[in-house]
C-alpha cells in the first residue's frame, strides 16, 4: 500500500510539486472552515444556557420579591403550604 | 403519515430525534473526511496537465456541489412554512442561508486557487463563476432580508419567497457549463475504465469527499437548528426544564 504513495520525501509532498502554496491553502481554508463550523454551534448554545438560566433565576427573584411585599398573602401562602 | 408530518413540524420531537441521530452523523463523517483527505493527497497521481494541484479538486467539488442544494432546500423549507406554517420548516430556512452562504464562499475560494495556477487568473466573468457569485450574494440577500424585517411572520415569508426565486439561479449555474463554454470546464463522467481520463483511483476519492462534505452540512445543519430551537422554545417548559438540568 505504502508504496502507491504519490511522493518519494516529506519535502517532496510538502512542496507539492510546486504549488504547495496553493494546495495548502485551500486545505487550511477547509480546516478553519470546518472546525469553526463544528466549534461555533456548540459554544453558542452555552452562550444560550446561560442565558436563559440567568433569566430564570431573575424571574423567580421578580416573583419572591413580589411576595414579599404582599406579607398577608405571603403568610397565608406559607402557612398553606405547611412550612 | 400525517400523525407523522405534524410531530416533525414539533421543534421538541426533532431536538431530541437529532441529539440521537448526531453520533451516527458525525462517526462517519469523521471517518471518511480521513480516509478522503489522506487518500487525496497521498495516493492520487498527479494529473498529467494540472500536476498536484489535482489535490485541491477534492475540496473544491464537494463543496460547490453541495452549495447547489441551499436553496432548493430553502425554497421547500419556504414552501412548507407558507402553505402549513410549520414551526420546524421556518428554522432550516432561516440556519441553512448563513450556512449557505460559507460554503459558496469556500467552493469560489477554492476554485479562485485553483484557477490561479491553471488558468493562470484568480478570476474571470465567465458564466459558472459569476452564477456562482451571484448566489452568494442572494443568500446574503436572504441573511439581510430576514434582519430587515421585525415581525419574524413576515420575514419569514419574505424569505421563502425569495428562496423559491433563487432556485432558477441554481438552474442557471447547473447548465452555465455547457450554456457558455469559457474557462471552467464542464463536469466529467465517471468511468470504471483505467484507460478513461477519469479512472476510479480520480473519482473514488471524490465521492468519498462528497459524501463526507455532505454529512458535514447535515451535521452542520442540525446543531445550528438546535440552537435555533432553543431560542425560539426558550419560554416552553421542556427548554426550561433542559436548561436547568444543565
Amino acid at each position: 500500500m505504502f508504496d502507491l504513495i504519490q511522493f518519494s520525501s516529506v519535502g517532496e509532498f510538502l512542496n507539492m510539486g510546486g504549488y504547495a502554496f496553493n494546495v495548502w491553502l485551500v486545505y487550511a481554508l477547509f480546516a478553519m472552515f470546518f472546525s469553526v463550523n463544528l466549534t461555533y454551534p456548540l459554544i453558542r448554545k452555552r452562550q444560550i444556557v446561560l442565558e436563559q438560566k440567568r433569566r430564570l433565576i431573575l424571574n423567580k427573584e421578580i416573583v419572591s420579591q413580589n411576595e414579599d411585599n404582599n406579607e398577608v398573602d405571603n403568610l397565608t401562602f406559607r402557612v398553606g403550604e405547611g412550612t | 403519515m400525517w400523525l407523522w408530518f405534524s410531530k416533525l413540524g414539533s421543534p421538541k420531537w426533532f431536538y431530541e430525534l437529532s441529539g440521537k441521530w448526531l453520533p451516527w452523523l458525525i462517526g462517519p463523517m469523521a471517518l471518511l473526511l480521513i480516509v478522503g483527505i489522506i487518500w487525496a493527497l497521498l495516493f492520487v497521481p498527479p494529473d498529467y496537465q494540472q500536476g498536484n494541484t489535482i489535490r485541491i479538486m477534492y475540496i473544491h467539488v464537494p463543496f460547490a456541489s453541495i452549495s447547489l442544494a441551499f436553496f432548493p432546500l430553502m425554497a421547500l423549507a419556504g414552501t412548507i412554512t407558507l402553505v402549513w406554517r410549520m414551526k420546524l420548516a421556518d428554522i432550516v430556512a432561516k440556519t441553512a442561508a448563513p450556512l449557505g452562504a460559507w460554503f459558496t464562499a469556500l467552493a469560489l475560494a477554492s476554485g479562485s486557487i485553483w484557477g490561479s495556477d491553471i488558468w493562470g487568473t484568480w478570476w474571470i466573468w465567465d458564466g459558472r463563476l459569476t452564477s456562482m457569485l451571484l448566489q452568494f450574494f442572494l443568500l446574503i440577500g436572504v441573511i439581510s432580508l430576514r434582519s430587515a424585517l421585525e415581525d419574524a411572520e413576515a420575514a419569514a415569508k419574505a424569505c421563502a419567497v425569495l428562496s423559491i426565486v433563487g432556485c432558477i439561479n441554481v438552474i442557471v449555474i447547473k447548465y452555465s457549463v455547457d450554456w457558455w463554454n469559457t474557462l471552467h470546464q464542464p463536469s466529467s463522467p465517471f468511468s470504471l475504465s483505467n484507460e478513461a481520463p477519469n479512472p476510479p483511483e480520480v473519482w473514488i476519492p471524490l465521492v468519498i469527499m462528497i459524501f463526507a462534505v455532505y454529512l458535514f452540512f447535515a451535521v452542520s445543519l442540525i446543531l445550528s437548528m438546535r440552537n435555533e430551537i432553543l431560542v425560539r422554545e426558550r419560554r416552553s417548559e421542556w427548554v426550561q426544564q433542559l436548561v436547568q438540568a444543565t
